[in-house]
């Protein structure tokens, strides 16, 4: 039997009603492999494993605190005691799109998972750090700081200089830009598609119109499709285009009472409008940021 | 009568346009394009891949220039590789689709046979350059699963329009797309558990 299969193009009842199955399994397949729930994201570090002494996790998480409001990064620490047998690299990813971390667009989070159980350790990189925090660097870090220092039973150590290392090699990157809001992508129809689907209704009922009106003569009946269609149109589409002016201001607006400080620890800091935000006592969430799979694995 | 002629025409062109957005159109196309785009970034990643190989070679020759089989077998699979063109047309011909993946799956074995010999020669694996050369390999075979996962699930999502109704009539008189070929379980496996390997 190959081990290369491929779900082609089927024709005719029996090759649908046989794709219809795979897909029934495929589905079931990949719900029942998802084993180890991901953890809330409840700070900075989540230290399931209590691998950390308080004051150690303490100065940690103001470290990383600090960082984020200097650069826009995002890097949070989680420990647990074992994967449940789950394959270190997926779980790991699945994590870190789960919590999103990192600002999105910018995607410039960095999760490390360290399970002593299974003593296994991942430093898991977002498409935008991908370029400073490379997997040769995060491969370096994780056998020259972290490995030796958890080989002697020092978790605490390893952690922190593990963390410092990453740190410091995406220290220099300049602050992420957050993309600007577009109000078009979202989805929404536009004026103008709004006043296209208006055109055609006016359009629609200027015929019926003309042709109710028997005795009217057919270049009456189309002057009056026209303009019916025409203000039907013009009239769906000055209702579209104030409504998407009143909810442009409002985002605007929303967008502007976001910050209370200035300068540039308004732009990047805690509460900032970009996401990525914390609050000064818990209440961290991620920013949206994206993982590629990026990032090195390491074992002792 | 000519004018419920007209009449009748007009509605039911309408209603046609109009059932347009409801039956799917908009939401086939954008469908289609995403499954594009991440099969791109898979076809991306399988580029990264070959990309690191020469150095990876020639790194290990230097150490293990008499495992002349092996190195061999790798050169050999990523030219296999290179030589299959990999567009996004790929994705309308299973039959290509299918010998592109058992190429891409050639080199994955052929490259985990050179990692394996590769732990007989100490002095190669404590070689700095070649642990870097390493990890980007690894890297990349992680990045190449989460594409293959992103992909699977947008070809998911888009098969699931082309089939379903009301959208299959959309799919199929009017935009004459297809189901489009996805990675099979058996071959999720496959990538995911390293192959035996005989000497």
């Amino acid at each position: 039997m190959s081990v290369v299969g491929v779900t082609g193009p089927h024709r005719g009842p029996t090759g649908t009603g046989l794709a219809f199955l795979l897909a029934c399994a495929f589905l079931l397949g990949g719900s029942a492999a998802q084993a180890l729930d991901v953890p809330p994201l409840t700070g900075r570090i989540v230290d399931l494993a209590h691998l950390l002494p308080p004051d150690g996790a303490a100065s940690l998480t103001a470290q990383l605190q600090a960082h984020e409001t200097r650069t826009g990064n995002q890097v949070v620490l989680l420990t647990l005691p074992s994967l449940q047998g789950e394959p270190l690299e997926d779980y790991a990813h699945r994590v870190a799109t789960g919590w999103q971390l990192g600002q999105k667009g910018a995607d410039n989070g960095v999760l490390v998972l360290v399970a002593p159980n299974d003593r296994k350790v991942r430093i898991e990189v977002g498409y935008g750090l991908e370029g400073t925090l490379t997997d040769a660097r995060t491969s370096q870090i994780i056998r020259r700081e972290m490995v030796p220092r958890f080989k002697a039973g020092d978790y605490a150590g390893g952690i922190t200089a593990g963390i410092g290392a990453v740190l410091g090699t995406i220290e220099g990157t300049a602050p992420a830009v957050p993309e600007p809001v577009d109000i078009r992508t979202g989805g929404e129809p536009t004026a103008f598609q709004y006043w296209m689907i208006g055109t055609f209704v006016g359009l629609l009922a200027g015929i019926v119109l003309s042709q109710g009106l028997r005795h009217a003569r057919a270049l009456f009946g189309s002057a009056i499709a026209f303009l019916v269609a025409q203000s039907a149109g013009l009239l769906v589409g000055v209702a579209a285009g104030g409504v998407t002016l009143l909810l442009l201001g409002l985002l605007l607006s929303a967008n502007r009472g976001g910050g209370g400080g200035g300068g540039l620890d308004r732009a990047w800091g805690p509460g900032g409008e970009w996401g990525g935000s914390l609050g000064s006592d818990g209440g961290f969430s991620g920013g949206g940021g994206d993982f590629g799979g990026g990032g090195a694995s390491g074992s002792w | 009568m000519n004018g419920r002629i007209v009449v009748l025409r007009a509605f039911l062109l309408g209603g046609l346009l109009l059932t347009l957005a409801g039956c799917g159109y908009n939401e086939i196309q954008g469908l289609d394009e995403e499954t594009n785009a991440a099969w791109s970034e898979v076809l991306n990643q399988y580029q990264r891949r070959a990309d690191l190989i020469p150095n990876l070679v020639a790194t290990v020759k230097g150490y293990a220039a008499h495992e002349k089989d092996t190195l061999e077998g790798v050169t050999q699979a990523r030219s296999q590789v290179a030589g299959l063109k990999a567009t996004p047309e790929l994705l309308k011909d299973p039959e290509a689709f299918k010998q592109f993946q058992e190429a891409q799956q050639g080199l994955s074995s052929a490259l985990a046979r050179l990692l394996l010999v590769v732990e007989r020669y100490p002095d190669l694996k404590a070689n700095e350059n070649f642990r870097d050369l390493q990890s980007q390999l690894e890297g990349t075979e992680n990045r190449i699963a989460v594409a293959r996962k992103r992909y699977i699930d947008k070809v998911a999502a888009y098969n699931k329009a082309v089939r379903y109704f009301p959208t299959n009539l959309t799919a199929k008189f009017l935009l004459h797309l297809d189901v489009k070929p996805n990675f099979a379980v058996a071959d999720e496996k496959a990538v995911s558990t390293p192959p035996d390997v005989k000497f």
